[in-house]
């Protein structure tokens, strides 16, 4: 036991372990902006649906004492807030960029998500119940596997499924190749008559949906509890991490724990007093650059093809265009 | 037996044009009916309506009988509805497979788990039937133009769509290409399906058709069985007057000195290989020299890299015996090369710009337009409106967005601005597609008639009546390189056909 | 089922109905939220019109939040106008603050009245050096830049931290025991601050008039010159530009590298005009970069519209922040300047096209049933 404190305490499994806990809203952000991407929808506004769904999730926790209920507010909360960019650059074929970042003034930060928080009186308040770690003691003690794998929440393992079920959904199910048709060629899709409309709603929507779970990760397991702009950022991130995932689930989820694990690492470099020579934005600085770096590998049209960026990313779709 | 589609009153209004106006047409099953008209006639809205994607203002649609209202192309391909785009409608980064199966709500597409794999040996089956060969793994972007034509056809064959409409299939085929779609298309016919063929080319309407419904300004003015008819008379029924088909005029001129000379010329296209593969041809001035093959086979990149806008990859260029700098538009532009391109909206204007602006488009930077760095505002508006006069630009003002010229008119616009230049070299490509007969005899005036003042015009053009009707010379481009050089008044479309397959005449 | 057809024609009234339109039409919205969250309306609305603009300290204080979203405004529509989207305002702000800052300190008290043209031209070239990174890839390897300007508002903003809070750097103030504890910026020499104009009892900030002088600016190097030229019609059509012998790439880097710098000068004008140190946590909390979107949007990309949306929402801005607390609502004015904005591109739609609704017929629906 004392081997298995020692190994567990080291460097290594404490980076992980805490990469895996910052990742997880990042996973659960980037799946939904994956999803959205896919269907050719860029959405910018992630950060400001991860908040909304921040604060409901924490809203209705303290109202109906559920967490489960919770998941599902924030959910919707981010849904309805998908919504908004869904009808503005899908029907009325607004520009993509401009309604995303809309969407972030409008439901982040100094926005609707801290008018709802202050308006609910949620600041200040402990959370009734949150997400914590619930396998038995024996195996969260195991040696690195424990606290990296085990000691964990809910959120972590149920990120795991959503991960696989988004993965098979894209490469095996009819309405995945549909998906993937609608975000390449909209134009193709339309003509075999696939609903280009509805997939692109749809999965705007359910994109919505897990940056809204996403927020409610820091306010239901990482905080607990809500201060106005939680996320710190994190939307912005998870919308890096698509690119540096190649649109692909798989990568989201290496990705979103390397990303994680930086966020990480100032703090418990700190605290050990080791390589403190290093600037810790440095360190945040990485998951940025790193994406610039990636955006360059896949700049050539050829690249991008192989790599997986939709091609009708960012564009309208109108049938009756002349 | 009631036909297998009717159409009655049709009608399809567009901002500012009528696209259809109360058009009936009819066809039977197991026919071949040809929908005959000029560019901007209407064919394309109609067949857009037949498959769903547009809904009509007026009229209705019969399927077997019984009426119908499709909302969407999904309705009209659960009616048996199968188009061919022109522009094709596949999904680049898919497997000729997974294109065959999207959408599909039969058999393998109902499962909500998808198996492309299951679907490739249907697929070659139906290609080795009907003629139709291709990998089925192959993905599109691999693809020519030619077989990523069968894949649409083998799409609509696996859906069993009993309603096949082609929209200008030939366009991109060789003439012997051609005839091998028209073989196919008979075979589905005799199967008993209905093909509807779209296309403004009197030869193939009369080659493959049963039956033709010519299409004018939006109305349908005839149908006639095409054994009881002549191309001479459709022409007439097309255009609406009395037209002597395109005839090669023959005047004496004095071929000069060389003006554009290309030296073993390549080039990289967009997909990262040789698009053009050692070309060597002079042009001299007075002489109109054309460029034939079939769409992708290097036109537009050899045509990019003789004006400067693609960089070349070896080679040389003179211009009036002086080297020209590769890949330099600019230094084109000013050594005299004047070019028409292919893509007239995005290419050869700015769309959103004023008629003013895209006229001084290439001369902005002269003495005459701009003091120092600042525009001569008056100058170019004055201009404007002078070239929109000389050149009969209807509907033109300065003012007005380029976009919201018709194709003729913009043409015209593009041929003032490289006239006005005096240009020595001229490179036009595809120089009247998409124009109606009026405005392809106007452009092809202008032509001879740059030729007349001794410009060099090289001609580079998918469409052989064309080349045929002006060349002093004609070229063959296949796969990026000449295989090929006729005098004009003697090649014979069936020669010139089997060196665009890439035949190489010994 | 709604269609949406593109006008041939734009009517010229619209170009000015619709904005006012949504305008109004997002404080009907807003009303909506705050009655069903149990806030009076018109209360709520005059307390904010009061406080932006209704008195002359209320409108001293929107000029002073207006100057910087002049600047970011102007850096988006400027880049804008050749349909590149630099979202990077924000740290290029960052950029043209430091070395706004870098210059007048470095200049100190005894250059007089240089200091000034000193730290504008630094601000310049910070703002534009940053903006050139996501050119160069913009234009040499083909890479978006709208992503990479993003991304890099965050390494500026951690530069920024890190200058400050994180090392001795220049720009830092070590010159007592408690500024070593609580890190903070240098104090700017006097010489560096800005010199503000009198009107009356109303105090314009220098940065302000720099601004509206850009502005005018911009606008005649985009309408009356050939470089404009050139950027309206690579704007329009790249390919275009390509036929007619335009150098694109040096045109992205100019134009992107000139958005950069109005940005840059917004920086040295927060240094110079109001802050007189530089002060990371001041802005990077006023999210002045990505405001600039809004109001370049607002303002349709037209560089004198960016004036005067620049003081509306600085106004509002202001009026949010000296409510703060008490009885008002807070976040109020984020939801409303999205509200805003939402509400101005449905209007840019109602612009561009006509919106039919349809009612599906009858057969149309049985058809689809039976699909």
């Amino acid at each position: 036991m004392l081997a298995a404190g020692g190994i567990n305490n080291s460097i290594v499994v404490v980076v992980l372990a805490s990469g895996i806990v910052y990742g997880t809203p990042l996973l659960y952000a980037a799946l939904g902006e994956l999803l959205a991407e896919r269907s050719g929808v860029l959405n910018l506004g992630v950060e400001g649906m991860m908040l909304v769904g921040a604060v409901m999730g924490f809203w209705a926790v303290q109202r109906s004492d559920s967490l489960a209920v919770a998941i599902v507010v924030a959910a919707v909360a981010g849904a309805a807030m998908a919504l908004i960019h869904a009808f503005l650059v899908v029907t009325l074929r607004a520009n993509q960029i401009v309604s995303g970042l809309a969407l972030t003034i409008f439901a982040g930060a100094a926005g609707l998500s801290s008018y709802l928080g202050n308006d609910l009186n949620l600041a200040d308040q402990p959370a009734n119940h949150s997400f914590a770690p619930f396998l038995p003691h024996s195996w969260r003690s195991a040696k690195v596997v424990g606290p990296i794998l085990f000691d964990q929440t809910w959120l972590v393992y149920a990120s795991w499924v959503c991960v696989i079920v988004v993965a098979l959904y894209l490469t095996r199910t009819r309405p995945g190749l549909n998906l993937r048709a609608v975000g390449e060629s909209p134009a193709a899709a339309d003509a075999m008559g696939i609903d280009v409309t509805r997939y692109r709603y749809l999965h705007t929507l359910a994109g919505g949906a897990f940056a809204g779970v996403g927020g409610a990760c820091f306010s239901l397991a990482i905080t607990p509890q809500w201060v106005d702009g939680l996320t710190a950022g994190s939307g912005w991130i998870a919308i890096a991490l698509v690119i540096f995932a190649f649109w692909r689930p798989g990568l989201c989820l290496i990705g979103a724990y390397f990303f994680g694990a930086f966020s990480g690492i100032p703090f418990t470099f700190q605290a050990r007093g080791i390589l403190t020579g290093i600037p810790p934005e440095l360190f945040q600085a990485l998951p940025y650059v790193m994406t610039v770096l990636v955006l360059v590998a896949v700049s050539s049209a050829g690249a991008r093809r192989r790599l997986g960026a939709p091609g009708a990313l960012g564009l309208p779709y109108s049938r009756e265009e002349r | 037996m009631p036909a297998a589609v009717t159409l009655r009153g049709i009608t399809k209004r567009f901002p500012g044009v009528v696209a259809n106006d109360h058009v009936d047409f009819e066809a039977a099953e197991g026919e071949v009916h040809a929908l005959l008209g000029e560019n901007g006639a209407g064919k394309s809205t109609l067949s857009n309506i037949l498959t769903g994607l547009y809904r009509p203002d007026e009229g209705e649609i019969l399927i077997r009988g019984t009426p119908v209202a499709f909302a969407s192309p999904r309705e009209a391909l659960g009616a048996g509805i199968c188009m061919v785009h022109q522009h094709f409608r596949l999904v680049a980064p898919f497997t000729v497979a997974e294109n065959v199966i999207l959408g599909d709500h039969r058999g393998e597409g109902k499962k909500f788990v998808v198996h492309p794999r299951r679907v490739e040996r249907r697929v070659a089956e139906l290609g080795e039937r009907y003629r139709l060969a291709v990998d089925p793994r192959a993905r599109i972007w691999q693809l020519s133009l030619g077989e990523q034509q069968r894949v649409e056809i083998l799409k609509a064959l696996y859906r069993e769509a009993q309603i096949l409409i082609l929209d200008e299939p030939t366009a991109v085929l060789t003439p012997q290409e051609a005839d091998s779609l028209f073989e196919t298309l008979r075979v589905m016919a005799g199967e008993g399906r209905t093909i509807v063929f779209i296309s403004h080319k009197l030869h193939e309407v009369a080659a493959v058709s049963d039956r033709v419904t010519v299409l004018r300004g939006g109305k349908n003015v005839a149908t006639v069985s095409t054994k009881e008819t002549t191309p001479h008379s459709l022409a007439s029924l097309m255009v609406g007057r009395d037209v002597a088909a395109t005839t090669r005029i023959v005047w004496e001129r004095e071929a000069g000195a060389p003006v554009l000379e290309v030296e073993d010329l390549w080039a990289v296209g967009d997909r990262g290989d040789d698009a053009v593969r050692g070309v060597s041809l002079s042009v001299r001035a007075g002489e109109i020299v054309a460029i034939a093959g079939v769409a992708g086979n290097g036109q537009r990149e050899l045509a990019e890299a003789v004006t400067g806008m693609r960089p070349a990859s070896r080679g040389s260029l003179k211009v009036d015996g002086a080297p020209l700098r590769l890949g330099d538009a600019r230094a084109a532009i000013r050594a005299g090369v004047a070019h028409v391109p292919e893509d007239r909206l995005h290419t050869g204007v700015a769309p959103s710009l004023p008629i003013a602006s895209n006229v001084v488009l290439k001369s902005y930077r002269n003495r005459d337009v701009s003091y120092g760095p600042l525009l001569r505002l008056a100058t170019i508006r004055d201009r404007a409106a002078e070239l929109i006069l000389r050149y009969d630009v209807r509907g033109g003002r300065p003012s007005l967005p380029a976009r919201q010229l018709s194709g003729g008119n913009l043409q015209k616009v593009v041929l003032a601005r490289e006239f006005y230049g005096r240009p020595r070299v001229l490179v036009v490509a595809s120089p009247t597609r998409g124009l109606d007969v009026a405005a392809i005899e106007t452009v092809h005036g202008y032509l001879r008639e740059a030729a007349a003042n001794g410009v060099g015009v090289l001609l580079i053009s998918e469409d052989l009546d064309e080349i045929m009707a002006l060349a002093d010379r004609i070229a063959v481009l296949y796969e990026g390189a000449i295989v090929g050089e006729r005098p004009g008044g003697e090649a014979t479309a069936d020669e010139l056909g089997l060196l665009m397959a890439g035949a190489h005449a010994a | 089922m709604i269609r949406i057809e593109r006008r041939l024609t734009q009517p010229r009234w619209l170009t000015f109905v619709v904005p006012l339109a949504s305008i109004a039409f997002a404080f009907v919205v807003m009303t909506v939220v705050l009655l069903i969250t149990g806030h009076a309306p018109l209360h709520t609305f005059r307390l904010l019109i009061d406080n932006a603009f209704g008195s002359v300290d209320a409108l001293n204080a929107s000029f002073v939040a207006a100057t910087p979203l002049i600047f970011t405004g102007l850096c988006v529509a400027v880049a804008f106008r050749m349909q590149l989207f630099n979202i990077g305002g924000e740290g290029q702000l960052y950029m043209g603050a430091i070395f706004g800052a870098a210059a007048g300190i470095a200049l100190g008290n005894h250059s007089g009245w240089l200091s000034v043209p000193a730290m504008v031209l630094a601000g310049a070239a910070g703002g534009a050096a940053l903006a050139l990174i996501p050119a160069v890839l913009r234009a040499y390897l083909n890479t978006n830049e709208i992503i990479t300007s993003l991304m890099l508002n965050y390494v500026a903003a951690l530069v920024l931290n890190y200058l400050i809070f994180d090392s001795e750097s220049y720009w830092r103030d070590t010159s007592s025991a408690t500024a070593k504890v609580f890190p903070q910026g240098k104090n700017l020499p006097p010489a560096a601050n800005w010199p503000s104009t009198s009107l009356g009892q109303l105090v314009l900030p220098l940065g302000l008039l720099v601004g509206v002088a850009v502005a005018v600016l911009v606008w005649f190097l985009y309408n009356r010159t050939r470089f404009g030229f050139e950027v309206q019609v690579i704007g329009d059509s790249p390919r275009a530009a390509g036929y007619a012998g335009m150098r694109t790439r040096r045109m992205i880097l100019a134009v992107m590298a000139l958005s950069g710098a109005v940005a840059g000068i917004g920086g040295a004008s927060q240094d110079g005009d109001f802050r007189h140190t530089l002060d990371p946590r001041g802005l990077s909390s006023a999210l002045y970069g990505y405001t600039g979107i809004v109001v370049a949007a607002l303002g349709r990309y037209n560089p004198f519209a960016v004036c005067v949306i620049a003081f509306l929402l600085g106004g509002l801005q202001n009026a949010g922040y000296a409510l703060q607390g008490a009885d008002f609502p807070s976040g109020l004015v984020g939801v409303l300047q999205g509200l805003i904005l939402f509400c101005a591109l449905g209007g840019e739609v109602l612009i561009r096209h006509r919106i039919r609704i349809q009612l599906r017929r009858p057969a149309a629906e049985a058809t689809e049933a039976t699909a």
